[in-house]
């Protein structure tokens, strides 16, 4: 990990990061699969989750936490790395901090969102604009790193 | 901010300082609502005729253990490094809190097995450790909050300048 804070280092990173930011982009590619195939993209779907379809159960206090056990492992882990990597990209510092803190945003809001729904007894739409959000900012960070780390015969970056 | 080279990596660290805390946070949820106390503990692993569950089977029991194994080393090592490289603590004593770190993380795992096959009074140390890697995780997510978290007072304009100086040496 040392080149995530050694940016002279960059250059002999390359080939692995190109292969991690391809795992990210087929994780989020999954997450979005896993999302719809489970009504998670739109907001009837969400509400029948969480709430319950038709007077049945809503997912239980224990399944929720356990998604958000879960999603700040994997949103944080990645938003870590992705965030290291943009810090040895040529990127200015303001869109840098930008595209962190959006994403930051929009994960957390991803992961929190279903205790607002059950708080409201409705509201499916907000998870599915979570999820499109936070979505998109980790795309858009994925895509900045990849400008720097795909170049061939440059920095990288540093 | 001690080192200015660790300045384009405030946000990130922010971000998952943040997700320690909400990791934390859900996990002491999790052990309050399917745990619980010593009894609860004992209960989740060995069945239960109040509840109506079963006694835990070696595939649950990894269910769970497995992912943890990954995890939870992978958030220790990355949260150790970045406190290691900012210099946030002595030398020593950042040895002990990753020492106790991994070391209650692997008692918390461990502890569920022991339970399950070794004594059921091991349920205290499954609580021990657990609190002890929450402490943990928090004092990581504290230590990233003290070194990134931008500062109230300005420093002297040379305290960065004498800082990079002592990197360099």
């Amino acid at each position: 990990m040392r080149f995530l804070v050694q940016p002279a280092a960059a250059p002999r990173a390359r080939a692995p990061v190109r292969i991690f930011l391809a795992f990210v982009a087929l994780a989020l590619a999954a997450l979005a699969a896993q999302r719809f195939l489970a009504g998670g993209l739109s907001p009837a779907g969400v509400e029948a989750l969480y709430l319950g379809a038709a007077g049945g159960e809503g997912l239980p206090a224990a399944a929720v936490w356990e998604e958000v056990h879960a999603g700040a492992f994997s949103y944080g882990f990645v938003l870590f790395v992705l965030g290291s990597l943009l810090a040895v990209c040529p990127v200015a510092s303001s869109t840098r901090t930008a595209l962190v803190a959006v994403a930051f945003a929009a994960t957390a809001a991803d992961l929190l969102a279903p205790f607002a729904i059950a708080a409201a007894g409705g509201g499916g739409a907000l998870r599915v604009a979570t999820f499109v959000a936070a979505l998109a900012s980790l795309a858009a960070m994925l895509v900045a790193v990849a400008r720097a780390f795909g170049r061939e015969g440059g920095d990288g970056g540093a | 901010m001690r080192d200015p080279r660790l300045e384009p990596y405030r946000a990130p660290a922010i971000a998952f300082a943040a997700y320690l805390v909400l990791q934390a946070a859900s996990a002491a949820a999790l052990f309050a609502l399917k745990l619980g106390g010593a009894e609860g503990v004992r209960a989740f692993y060995l069945g239960s005729e109040e509840r109506f569950t079963a006694a835990k089977s070696l595939a649950g029991i990894l269910e769970v253990a497995v992912p943890h194994l990954v995890a939870i080393p992978l958030v220790l090592f990355a949260a150790a490094h970045v406190v290691g490289f900012a210099r946030a603590l002595p030398v020593a004593a950042h040895r002990v809190l990753v020492a106790a770190s991994f070391g209650a993380a692997l008692a918390g795992i461990l502890a569920g097995f022991g339970v399950r096959w070794v004594g059921p009074e091991l349920a205290w140390l499954k609580i021990v450790s657990f609190a002890a890697l929450e402490v943990a995780l928090l004092a990581w997510a504290g230590l990233l909050g003290a070194v990134f978290l931008p500062r109230r007072a300005a420093a002297p304009a040379g305290a960065s300048r004498r800082a990079a100086g002592e990197v360099a040496r």
